[in-house]
């Protein structure tokens, strides 16, 4: 489509000089695929995407691992002709200047290869409002199969359950065996502490909190915030803040390592 | 420093989930560009205003992207010539109007079907009202990035846009001066001369290479547009906390308002945002959660920086004004008379 200048000097010229351009975009398009990678096989993606939703960075790694190895045969390929010829392109469309968007894409990618992206906390799940949260799961029951052991469901499955049916006496003395992290609730007291997780539905942008009071044994020291425990107990009701809620009583406490995917789905 | 951190998170997670919908989103529309025979799509789009804005916003069937996805394209169908209620009506309905968004949604509501199909409904009603009220300015030119303005030419039928390259007062040769900015080399290859009259279609392999080239020049511009846009949401994410949205209420009038609101800010994709309006379904009314998923695909914070790249900032007032107020009526409406 286009007619390059058929200038001899011109094409001498161009003939040994790399085409950077191309050698640019070909490092973005690799430093975005290898960002990928490295959160897929450090199992960070976890962190950041809801693991249905994982076949479509491990897509666009492929893609984009993929354009980036293209463009550099065809680098390597048309320097090695002598031909010269630089990479085309059907338009100049820029809001930004070209460099600054290849400057950018770049040191995102570089910034992804080097940073470990960190779980939510307690403090997140407290800023995110985790006090309502039994009002905020929708539950859709028929897509959670309870019929097993009580301690077998997970912080989810209770909210969930609890939002199918709220009355908190209808659980009493059923064993509780969840695991999650530890969060401290203003205005409930001292033998009190909220075991929470974050649930995802897509990603970590809509990430929200659940959680169930624990009441601690009488003497145990009151846990710091974050900590991840695995508690065991039986369920009771508890009036905290004025409302009757299920916790968890009497539990065992046992300090677990942060899984390696610390949110439920 | 725990805010700087889930700040970074919240980033890189907007990124990771973005990018494979902004790939196939360049994708299609550099397949568009280069496969698709711009004077067939136009010939098949009705010549009536309405019926064009209707089959615009239908055209997403066909191209399944979100709305970080859809820009690229309906940028591309203002340059090959479409009319502006087609390109208004698809880059507002796309993002909503297409088969894979239209499955989230049915997985996420299923119980409640009529979320499903009123968001369709609704996101047609609003994309069409606003396509015609622009194609009631017969230039769309003014309200367009001057770059985009440019490719498309004097004429609907877009220039060659390679040509700009070399200023045609440095070749030799007779030339013919067509419109403006344009020449034809009379004593060029016979070839040349055709392939500069009628549409060029070069070899296969030659197709696909611009593809490429064209899928990466968009990807890097469109991309790091998609990082401004993700640093901006996931920054008003962590400064902003979630219970002042929330709270602004139940009622059927400020929950639209705090659900539309948190729809510009959480800039999430149109393909999984039904998964997240899910989350809030027990607590917001009907209307709301629509006004949400209605809403939230046309226009958002992480979509306005990319919509910059098509519209000037008038332009994007406009179509925020006009859809957020047809979008609340409509959820309004709902909210009052049905539930």
């Amino acid at each position: 489509m286009t007619s390059t200048p058929s200038s001899n000097g011109l094409r001498a010229a161009r003939r040994r000089s790399l085409p950077w351009q191309a050698l640019v975009d070909a490092a973005m398009l690799l430093l975005w695929g290898l960002m990928l990678l490295r959160f897929t096989v450090t199992g960070k993606l976890y962190l950041l995407l809801h693991p249905d939703y994982m076949w479509l960075a491990h897509l666009a790694m492929v893609l984009l691992l993929a354009m980036g190895v293209s463009r550099l045969i065809q680098v390597w390929l048309s320097y090695r002709q002598g031909t010269g010829q630089t990479i085309r392109s059907q338009e100049h469309t820029a809001l930004l200047p070209r460099q600054f968007s290849v400057a950018l894409l770049i040191a995102i990618a570089v910034f992804g290869l080097v940073y470990t992206p960190r779980p939510f906390a307690s403090e997140t799940a407290f800023q995110r409002g985790i006090t309502d949260v039994l009002g905020q799961t929708r539950s859709r029951p028929q897509r959670f199969s309870l019929g097993g052991a009580s301690e077998e469901r997970t912080i989810v499955d209770w909210v969930r359950t609890l939002n199918v049916y709220p009355e908190p006496d209808a659980y009493a003395g059923q064993v509780a065996q969840v695991s999650g992290f530890v969060t401290h609730i203003p205005n409930w007291p001292d033998e009190f502490v909220m075991i929470s997780r974050f649930v995802l539905t897509c990603c970590a942008a809509d990430a929200y909190p659940v959680g169930l009071p624990v009441e601690l044994p009488p003497g145990t020291a009151r846990p710091d915030p974050d900590t991840w425990l695995e508690v065991k107990g039986e369920m009771q009701t508890s009036t905290l803040d004025g409302k009757r809620q299920l916790a968890i009583g009497d539990p065992t406490l046992t300090e677990i390592p942060e899984p390696r995917t610390p949110y439920e789905y | 420093m725990t805010q700087l951190n889930n700040g970074i998170t919240l980033f890189f997670s907007l990124l990771v989930e973005a990018m494979p919908f902004l790939l196939l989103g360049v994708m299609f529309s550099s397949v568009l560009l280069l496969f698709v025979d711009e004077q067939k799509l136009l010939a098949v789009i009705p010549k009536n205003v309405v019926l064009a804005a209707l089959a615009g916003s239908l055209i997403g069937f066909l191209f399944p992207v979100c709305e970080c996805g859809n820009i690229p394209v309906a940028r591309r169908l203002l340059t090959k010539g479409a009319p502006t209620a087609v390109a208004i009506g698809f880059l507002l309905a796309a993002p909503t109007v297409n088969p894979v968004v239209f499955w989230a949604t049915w997985i996420a509501f299923r119980d409640q079907p009529e979320i499903v199909f009123l968001r369709v409904g609704f996101t047609l009603i609003v994309a069409v009202t606003i396509a015609l009220i622009f194609s009631a300015q017969a230039d769309v030119r003014p309200f367009l990035q001057e770059n985009l303005t440019r490719m498309m030419g004097p004429e609907p039928v877009a220039a060659a846009p390679a040509e700009a390259e070399i200023s045609p007062l440095l070749r030799s040769g007779t030339f013919l001066m067509q419109s403006p900015g344009q020449v034809l080399q009379l004593d060029a290859p016979p070839a040349q001369v055709l392939a500069q009259v009628a549409v060029a279609t070069p070899p296969m392999v030659t197709r696909l290479r611009m593809m490429v080239d064209n899928m990466v020049l968009e990807l890097r511009e469109l991309g790091a547009v998609l990082v401004i846009g993700s640093a901006i949401a996931a920054f008003v994410q962590v400064a902003v906390p979630r219970e002042v949205i929330l709270g602004l209420g139940q009622g059927p009038v400020t929950s639209i308002v705090a659900m539309m609101a948190l729809a510009w800010v959480v800039s999430i994709c149109s393909t999984v945002d039904s998964f997240f309006a899910l989350s809030f379904a027990s607590t917001f009314t009907s209307g709301s959660l629509l006004a949400f998923l209605v809403f939230g695909p046309m226009i958002d914070l992480k979509n306005i920086s990319l919509l910059l790249t098509v519209f000037k900032g008038r332009a994007i007032l406009y179509l925020f004004v006009l859809a957020a107020q047809l979008v609340f009526l409509l959820a309004l409406v709902m909210n009052l008379y049905t539930s």
